[in-house]
C-alpha cells in the first residue's frame, strides 16, 4: 500500500450521484477517494466506443433531470458539459402514418388537431395539470425526506413544510394530488384524450424502467419523471449530452480532480469494513485497503448492504427490509452502428421529429399485454422502445455519414423464462439476439429495411446491465419507484435519510430519495447530509423553490 | 296519468342496503322518509331478484363481510346469520383452512408458514382498525384555513388517527406507512411463499375490482375489507333474510317504502332540489334527495345543466369498470370437492390457488376477454345436507363488463363453460349434478341494479377515488353539486361492499346541513 491510503471520506462506486457527493464533499474541503470497479467512470452514464469510430451511451441516452442547481454548483459547463436540446419525437403506426410530438406550441396543436381535433384542448388541460404536480415536486427533490416517526425538529419542520406546501395547494387541487400520484397513465390520459396514438405516445413516459404497465396504479406519477426535468432552463426539454451521457460522468470526474480528488478504478469494492458499529474503510477486490471514517456507496442498497457488507454489522430487520426492496430489472437496451441514417417513409422530408425520441407502439392495449409478457418471465413480444439518432444533432458520436442509434426496450425480465425455468443464466447470445430480432422487427414499423443498415449492434438485457454496472436485477432506477418505494419509505423505512446503521456509511445512489434518472439529486441530498455530520453543514447550500 | 303529489322530508333514489341505511338513519330522527326503488324487490346487489328471477336466495351478493357493526347497532338489524372459515382450494388437494389468523391444512396440521401468517394477520388486522376509523366520518375537506372551526375538528380527527398510529411504536408505523400502499402480491409473497394462502388473501384483496393483486394499491383493499372485523358471515336464508332485515328496520323506523317506483327526473329548481318525480307521473316533493345511484345517472335525473361542468366531466370519468360476475347453480345433490373433509363444504371456498394465478386471471378483462382459469368464491348454503338439491353461489373473477361485441350467448356459453371447467377439475362429477344454471355478467349487473359499469363497489376503489376524492374530486362530501341533494350509496365515502357507512353517514351529512 501506498502512502496515500487514508482518505477522509470513500465514495464507492463513480456513477453520476457519487461523483457528485464526491465533487461537494472535495468542495467542502474533504480529501476524497472514488473507488470504480471498471477501467472506466461513469456508472449508467457513459460513453463507451465498443465499435470502431462509434461512441455509444450505451446505458442512459439522454439528458434532462440532472438538476440545475448541481450543474452550476459544480460548474460543470466549464468542465466541458454541454446539452443541445431536441425538439420532438414521433410514433410511427403500422399503417404508415404517424403521430409527431413538438415542443413548438404551435406545430405541436396542428398535429394534434391532425389526430383529433378535442385533443387540442385535451393536451392545455393535460399539460397544465402535469405541470402543476412538476411544480409541487420539484423543490421536494433537492431536500431529504422527513422520518415522520421522528420528532427531532428537522423532521418535524420538514414535515411541517410537505403539509405547508400540500396545504397551499388548497382543497381541490390536493385531491388532484392524490389522484394524480396514485392513479394509473392510462386512466389518466384517458381523461384526458381521444386519440389513442397521443396516449399510446404519452403514455410510454410512465413505464420507462418500471415493474409495471399502463394500467397500473402509480405510473401517472412515473410520468414526472419525464417533464420535471429542463435543458437550459426549459421545463419539460430534453437534450443530447454532446459526446454521449458519459460526458456527464467526465464533467463532473474533472470537477472532482480539480477539487484535489482522486479517483482510482480497475477494482470494485470486495468488503464495507468496520469496527464497533463504524464505519472504518474499504477492501478492495485487488487486495488494496483505504481508510476513511466516512464511506458513501453509490452502488444500490442491496449490493451495498448484501453483497459486500457483513451481514453481523446489521440489525437483522434491516436486513430483511434491504432484502425486500424491489429492484426488478425491466428494461434492455440495444445500441447500433449504422452505415447511413435510416429512411422513416412515413416521415415528412426533412422532418425535425426524427431527431427525438420514435416508437412504434400505438395503443395502451399494446403497451399493457407488452407488460403482460415481462410479468411471465419473457420480453415483450410487441415491445415498446424508444430509439433516438443522437447523431443528427451530436456528430461527435460517429464517423462524418454515419450514425449512431440507441435504443432503449421495455420490457426486458432479469430473470428469462426458458423451458419452463425463470433464471437471469438464460440469457446466452442466442436469447440476446432472438431479443433483438424481435425488437427490429417491430422496428420496420418505422424505418423498413433498418437491417440492411447495421454494421454493429450491442444487445443488452437486464443481466449485463447488472454484470457490467452493477444494478442489482438490472433496474435502471437501483430500485423500483412505486410507491411504497418513494420518499421515507427509499430504501428502507427509518433509513431514508441517506444513513444506515453502520456509522460513517452512507448510500448516495438512486436507490434514495427522490430515486433514478440522471438526476443527481439523492448524491447531493447525501453529501448535505455527509457535511451536516461532520460539521461542515454550512458548506452546502439548503434549496428552496 | 296520476299526477299526483306527495310530501316528504327525504326521498331516497334506490332501495339497496346503503338507501334503506340511509332511510332509516334519517326516520329514526324523526323524519318522514320515502324509499322509491325502480324493481319490485329491495336490496340492490343483496336482490334476489324478482318474480320473473330463478329462485336463489343469494343471487348476487352472498356474504356479509364487511357490515359496519355500528351501522348493524343504530339500525337494530335483526340479522341471523352463521360465521364461515375459508378454505383455500389446490389443485394438488392440499387445501388450506384459514379462520381469522389461523392456517391449516386439512388433517389439522399447522401450515408450514402458519407463524408467519398469524404475525400478518394480526398486524393488518390493526392496521385495518386504525384506518376504519375514518370510514364513520364525512372525508376532510380541509378547504378553511387552519382555525377554521369544522377544518380544526377534521384536523383533530386526523391527528386522532395520527396518534394511533404513533402508539404502534416506531417500528409497526413505519411498516404501515410502507404497506398502505404497497401491493399485496409483494406483500404476501415476502412471507408465505406463493401458494394458496397467498392466493386467497390475494383473491380477497382484489374481488370486485380492476386490478391484480400485483397492482400498487391493492394491499389498501384488503385493509378495508379487514376494517370490521374481518368476520365471514353468511346470512341464514341467504341475502334474501338479509334484505328482510334492513327492510324490516326501515319499517319500524316509519320509512314509507315504494317498489317499482322509477324516478324520471330529480327535480331543482334555483340550484335546490325539491323532489322527484316519477315514470308515472307522480310527483314527490321532498327538502332532501339521497341517491344510492351514483354520480353519474343522480347528474342526469337532475339535469346535467345544474352542473359544473368540470364536475359532469368527472362523473364521466370515474372508473366503474365491473370485473365480477356471479355464477348460481342449482345441483340435485352436493358437489364433492377432491380432498376437501365433508364439514368444510359448509366453509367458504376459494379458487385462487395462488397470487400468481389470480395475476393471470386478471390479464384477459384488461382487453375485454375472459380467462380460461377465473377465480372463484363459493359458497354451497345447503352442504350440511348432501343428499338434498343444493344451490352453488359463486363469485367470478374476473369477467369484463364490455367484450368487444358485447354479452352474446356465444359468449355466455363460452364463459360458464370455462367456468364449469374450473369447478369440475376441484369437484369431479358437479357438472352432472347441474340441474339449472344461471350466469350474471357484470353487464348484467349493471342492468339489475343500476351500478355504473356493473361494478361491485359502485366505482373502482383505488387509491386515487377513495377518501376525499370518493366518487370524484369536488364530490366527496355526500352533497351532489345541487343543494339538498346526496350521493348515499357506495360510489361515496368510504364505499363498497355490504357496508352501510356510506348511507349513514351521508343522512348524518344532511341532517348536519341543515337540509332537511
Amino acid at each position: 500500500m501506498g502512502q496515500h491510503d487514508t482518505f477522509d471520506a470513500i465514495i464507492a462506486g463513480s456513477g453520476h450521484n457519487g461523483l457528485t457527493t464526491a465533487c461537494y464533499l472535495a468542495r467542502a474541503g474533504l480529501r476524497v477517494l472514488v473507488v470504480e470497479k471498471n477501467d472506466w467512470i461513469g456508472g449508467a452514464a457513459v460513453s463507451r466506443s465498443l465499435h470502431d469510430g462509434w461512441t455509444y451511451s450505451n446505458c442512459s441516452y439522454v439528458c434532462s433531470l440532472l438538476r440545475r442547481e448541481i450543474i452550476r454548483d459544480l460548474e460543470l459547463p466549464r468542465f466541458g458539459l454541454q446539452v443541445i436540446p431536441y425538439e420532438g419525437g414521433a410514433t410511427f403506426t403500422r399503417e404508415g402514418d404517424y403521430f409527431a410530438y413538438y415542443s413548438d406550441h404551435d406545430a405541436l396543436n396542428r398535429e394534434l388537431a391532425r389526430q383529433n381535433p378535442r385533443d387540442v384542448d385535451a393536451y392545455e388541460r393535460f399539460s397544465q395539470a402535469v405541470m402543476r404536480q412538476c411544480r409541487f415536486i420539484r423543490p421536494f427533490l433537492l431536500r431529504t425526506a422527513p422520518d415522520p416517526t421522528s420528532l427531532k425538529p428537522r423532521d418535524l419542520s420538514e414535515l411541517l413544510y410537505l403539509v405547508k406546501k400540500a396545504n397551499d395547494l388548497g382543497a381541490r387541487e390536493l385531491g388532484e394530488t392524490q389522484r394524480f400520484w396514485t392513479m394509473s397513465i392510462a386512466d389518466f390520459l384517458d381523461e384526458h384524450f381521444e386519440s389513442d396514438l397521443v396516449k399510446a405516445h404519452i403514455a410510454g413516459g410512465g413505464i420507462i424502467g418500471t415493474g409495471l404497465g399502463v394500467y397500473s396504479p402509480g405510473t401517472a406519477y412515473v410520468l414526472l419523471h419525464h417533464y420535471m426535468g429542463d435543458v437550459d432552463g426549459t421545463i419539460g426539454a430534453w437534450g443530447f449530452a454532446r459526446g454521449g451521457m458519459g460526458s456527464i460522468t467526465q464533467a463532473l470526474a474533472a470537477s472532482f480532480e480539480s477539487s484535489g480528488g482522486t479517483i482510482v478504478t480497475g477494482s470494485g469494492i470486495d468488503q464495507f469494513l468496520t469496527k464497533g458499529g463504524k464505519v472504518t474503510g474499504v477492501a478492495l477486490e485487488n487486495g488494496d485497503v483505504y481508510h476513511a471514517s466516512v464511506v458513501a456507496s453509490n452502488m444500490d442498497v442491496r449490493r451495498t448492504f448484501i453483497n459486500h457488507t457483513a451481514e453481523s454489522d446489521l440489525p437483522s430487520e434491516f436486513v430483511t427490509a434491504v432484502k425486500r426492496f424491489k429492484t426488478r430489472g425491466s428494461s434492455g437496451k440495444i445500441n447500433v452502428s449504422l452505415d447511413r441514417f435510416p429512411t422513416f417513409p412515413a416521415a415528412p422530408d426533412g422532418a425535425r421529429f426524427l431527431s427525438g425520441d420514435m416508437h412504434c407502439s400505438t395503443s395502451l392495449q399494446e403497451l399493457e399485454k407488452a407488460y403482460d409478457d415481462w410479468k411471465v418471465g419473457r420480453w415483450s413480444q410487441e415491445p415498446y422502445f424508444d430509439m433516438l439518432i443522437p447523431t443528427q444533432i451530436d456528430p461527435t458520436m460517429a464517423p462524418p455519414g454515419k450514425h449512431m442509434m440507441t435504443v432503449f426496450v421495455q420490457y426486458a425480465p432479469y430473470d428469462l423464462e426458458v423451458d419452463g425455468v425463470r433464471s437471469p443464466d438464460n440469457w446466452n447470445e442466442t436469447q440476446r439476439q432472438a431479443f433483438a430480432t424481435c425488437v427490429f422487427d417491430k422496428m420496420e414499423q418505422a424505418c423498413p429495411g433498418i437491417r440492411d443498415h447495421i454494421l454493429h449492434a450491442e444487445v443488452r438485457s437486464p443481466y449485463e446491465l447488472e454484470q457490467e454496472v452493477g444494478l442489482t436485477e438490472g433496474n435502471i432506477f437501483q430500485g423500483e419507484l412505486t410507491f411504497d418505494q418513494l420518499l421515507f419509505n427509499r430504501p428502507v423505512p427509518g433509513y431514508a435519510q441517506y444513513r444506515t446503521p453502520i456509522d460513517g456509511m452512507y448510500l448516495v445512489g438512486s436507490s434514495t430519495h427522490p430515486g433514478g434518472g440522471v438526476m443527481g439529486a439523492p448524491g447531493a441530498n447525501a453529501a448535505r447530509e455527509i457535511l451536516r455530520d461532520v460539521g461542515k453543514g454550512q458548506a452546502m447550500p439548503v434549496y428552496t423553490d | 296519468m296520476s299526477n299526483t303529489t306527495q310530501n316528504f322530508d327525504a326521498v331516497i333514489i334506490g332501495g339497496g342496503h346503503n338507501g334503506l341505511t340511509a332511510a332509516t338513519t334519517l326516520a329514526r330522527k324523526g323524519h318522514s322518509v320515502c324509499v322509491l326503488e325502480r324493481s319490485s324487490v329491495l336490496g340492490g346487489m343483496m336482490s334476489v331478484g324478482g318474480a320473473e328471477a330463478p329462485s336463489f336466495t343469494s343471487r348476487l351478493a352472498h356474504l356479509l363481510y364487511n357490515l359496519n357493526p355500528k351501522v348493524e347497532r343504530e339500525l337494530g338489524l335483526r340479522l341471523n346469520a352463521r360465521n364461515l372459515t375459508t378454505v383455500s382450494l389446490a389443485p394438488n388437494g392440499e387445501h388450506v383452512e384459514i379462520d381469522g389468523g389461523k392456517a391449516r391444512m386439512m388433517d389439522g396440521a399447522l401450515h408450514p408458514k402458519a407463524v408467519a401468517f398469524a404475525t400478518l394477520q394480526t398486524r393488518l388486522q390493526r392496521f385495518a382498525t386504525l384506518l376504519s376509523r375514518l370510514s364513520l366520518r364525512t372525508p376532510p375537506k380541509l378547504s378553511g384555513s387552519w382555525t377554521d372551526p369544522e377544518t380544526f375538528g377534521e384536523l383533530m380527527g386526523l391527528a386522532g388517527i395520527g396518534l394511533g398510529l404513533k402508539g404502534m411504536g416506531k417500528v409497526e408505523m413505519r411498516e404501515f406507512l410502507r404497506a398502505l400502499l404497497t401491493n399485496v402480491h409483494d406483500l404476501m409473497v415476502d412471507d408465505l411463499d406463493d401458494g394458496p394462502l397467498a392466493g386467497a388473501m390475494a383473491a380477497d384483496a382484489v374481488r370486485g375490482s380492476f386490478s391484480g393483486p400485483k397492482a400498487p394499491g391493492t394491499l389498501f383493499s384488503l385493509l378495508y375489507r379487514l376494517g370490521n372485523g374481518a368476520n365471514l358471515r353468511a346470512p341464514v336464508g341467504g341475502m334474501a333474510s338479509a334484505v328482510a332485515a334492513f327492510e324490516d328496520a326501515a319499517a319500524r323506523a316509519g320509512c314509507v317504502i315504494k317498489r317499482q317506483s322509477a324516478v324520471r327526473s330529480v327535480l331543482v329548481q334555483g340550484d335546490r332540489v325539491h323532489g322527484v318525480e316519477l315514470d308515472d307521473g307522480t310527483v314527490i316533493h321532498a327538502k332532501a334527495v339521497l341517491s344510492s345511484i351514483g354520480p353519474q345517472a343522480t347528474i342526469n335525473l337532475a339535469g346535467i345543466q345544474h352542473f359544473d361542468v368540470e364536475i359532469a366531466r368527472r362523473a364521466k370519468n370515474l372508473r366503474a369498470k365491473g370485473t365480477a360476475g356471479k355464477l348460481n347453480l342449482l345441483l340435485k345433490a352436493r358437489p364433492e370437492f377432491s380432498g376437501l373433509p365433508a364439514p368444510l363444504h359448509q366453509a367458504r371456498l376459494l379458487i385462487a390457488p395462488s397470487s400468481d394465478y389470480v395475476e393471470h386471471a386478471f390479464n384477459p378483462v384488461k382487453y375485454g376477454s375472459f380467462s380460461e382459469a377465473p377465480t372463484l368464491e363459493i359458497l354451497l348454503p345447503n352442504a350440511h345436507t348432501p343428499e338434498t338439491p343444493q344451490t352453488l353461489s359463486a363469485v367470478v373473477g374476473y369477467m369484463p363488463h364490455d367484450p368487444p361485441g358485447g354479452w352474446t350467448d356465444a359468449l355466455r356459453t363460452k364463459a360458464e363453460r370455462q367456468i364449469m371447467a374450473v369447478l369440475e377439475a376441484y369437484a369431479p362429477g358437479i357438472g352432472d349434478r347441474v340441474q339449472h344454471s344461471e350466469l350474471l355478467t357484470p353487464t348484467d349487473i349493471q342492468t339489475e341494479t343500476g351500478a355504473a359499469g356493473g361494478h361491485w363497489h359502485h366505482g373502482e376503489m383505488g387509491i386515487d377515488q377513495i377518501l376525499n376524492v370518493r366518487p370524484i374530486n369536488g364530490m366527496a362530501h355526500y352533497q351532489c353539486g345541487v343543494e339538498g341533494l346526496y350521493l348515499c350509496g357506495a360510489s361515496a365515502h368510504p364505499g363498497g361492499d355490504i357496508n352501510g357507512a356510506p348511507g349513514r353517514n351521508s343522512a348524518l351529512q344532511a341532517l348536519k346541513d341543515g337540509a332537511l
